[in-house]
């Protein structure tokens, strides 16, 4: 089945950082408006996977920059989006989509596992701002993967925060 | 306390605008164990939203009944019936009940659950068999009965499960229900992964605190009022967005999810503080939510 048009985001402004086309599909399905910039209800951070390397090969710098990528931006991105929640006073949601922890290199692992008590802290830390964190690791790039993502953005996942969940089994 | 004005607390959307359409689950049939009251009601009903037929099953052939007549109201058939779901034959038993009235049983829901918070020492032999074979052991019958079934016709299905919220921490003070529920959570992704070839998923909520008629911990002064401010979400969960999420785990919309247990609880589950109040062990305490002895 296609996605249906529940209007799951109808009327909702969705920053997507990072290249999905099932999730960019699928909010535009559920009736999200994607913006660039500036203020915006939902933030949905999707780092690509890297490419699995011995870690005892990788340079500090590279080690460096899949840190970044993975855990550094996501945070520093998802503070500002809180903040600028909080100036507009309105509530908001984050979702996290990456690789799964232990599928890629040790740089994933460090990047995801750093990731995963992030989702869970920032999810009760902005509670009562009303902006609720979540996150997808996983390998699908399906359908599923977009409607699961538009459906922890939407208010049916109000009581849905700091939950860290897969797709199918690639994140076991 | 209530909770502050400045607070945001998000909220769901009313029971009358369910996230699916409502053909979404036309033509197949989902068994509801506990599906007479509280939580079980509230999956049983989600799933009816979406235009399922339901079995509903109960201990209690009455319960079951009563709940039966409220899941009828949305327009869809509905046949009760009771089950003891720690008893092989009564399980095979419902199932053939079940698909001789309704059809196929394609979906499954796990729900029926026995929960009392008491001391350790204070649980009797009976007491800590009723409360981890009621989900541990019945949710290992229904779902390898269902499961054997679709195999045996060659047909894809979809379990969900009702976890809770405490699978991670433990919960000093219901120590059989801690062990019982989180075994049904490691049940679920092994099971997804023995029964992917065959196009079954397993999927299941670990499901935080969403009152009803029959929850025994909001029994309290004030009833559940004083508890709001006590979840970082701000609220207590409503029973009808955990049956939207435990039906959304079975739709085409989630069709690659498995193996999967989600967390809703409103961070209930991920408070932590750096200075806490003194430990009081659950022996020693005055009042518990529900008051130890």
């Amino acid at each position: 089945m296609g996605v249906a048009l529940m209007g799951w985001l109808a009327g909702k402004t969705v920053r997507l950082v990072g290249e999905s086309a099932a999730i960019a599909a699928a909010l535009k399905a559920q009736g999200a408006a994607l913006v660039a910039e500036g203020d915006c209800d939902v933030l949905i951070h999707v780092a690509a996977p890297q490419p699995a390397r011995p870690v005892h090969e990788l340079s500090h710098a590279e080690w460096r920059a899949a840190l970044d990528a993975g855990l550094d931006q996501r945070f520093l991105q998802a503070r500002d989006f809180a903040a600028a929640r909080r100036s507009a006073g309105k509530g908001g949601a984050v979702v996290y989509v990456g690789a799964p922890e232990q599928a890629l290199g040790s740089d994933q692992a460090a990047a995801a596992g750093a990731l995963i008590n992030l989702t869970k802290t920032l999810g009760v830390e902005w509670a009562r701002d009303g902006i609720r964190v979540n996150s997808v690791l996983t390998f699908d790039q399906g359908e599923t993967l977009g409607d699961l993502v538009a459906y922890l953005a939407s208010d049916y996942a109000a009581y849905v925060t700091g939950a860290v969940m897969g797709v199918g089994l690639d994140d076991g | 306390m209530p909770v502050p004005d400045n607070h945001i607390v998000a909220m769901p959307p009313p029971f009358e605008e369910p996230p699916y359409p409502a053909d979404v689950f036309a033509g197949q049939t989902v068994l509801v164990s506990g599906g007479g009251t509280g939580m079980g009601l509230a999956m049983a009903r989600a799933f009816a939203q979406g235009g399922a037929q339901v079995a509903v099953m109960g201990r209690s052939l009455e319960k079951a009944q009563e709940g039966a007549g409220k899941i009828a109201t949305l327009g869809v058939r509905v046949h009760a019936m009771s089950c003891d779901v720690r008893l092989p034959d009564q399980v095979a038993a419902a199932f053939d009940e079940a698909e001789a009235v309704l059809g196929p049983v394609t979906l499954l829901a796990n729900n029926a659950g026995a929960n009392f918070p008491v001391l350790a020492e204070d649980i009797s032999v009976n007491a800590w068999n009723a409360v981890t074979r009621i989900a541990i052991d019945g949710t290992f019958l229904c779902s390898t009965e269902f499961a054997r079934r679709l195999i045996a016709r060659g047909q894809g299905g979809v379990v969900v499960n009702n976890s809770a919220q405490y699978i991670w921490t433990g919960f000093p003070g219901d120590a059989h229900s801690a062990a019982a529920k989180t075994a049904q959570a490691t049940m679920t992704k092994k099971m997804a992964r023995e029964w992917a070839p065959h196009g079954i998923r397993v999927n299941a909520i670990a499901a935080g605190f969403f009152p009803h008629e029959t929850s025994t911990a909001g029994r309290r002064e004030g009833r559940t009022e004083v508890l709001q401010n006590m979840i970082p979400a701000g609220r207590t969960g409503s029973i009808h967005e955990f049956g939207w999420l435990s039906a959304m785990t079975c739709t085409p919309f989630f069709a690659a999810l498995t193996g999967q247990v989600i967390l809703q609880d409103g961070g209930e589950s991920l408070r932590r503080s750096l200075m806490m109040p003194d430990y009081v062990p659950p022996r020693e305490r005055e009042e518990g939510p529900w008051g130890w002895r």
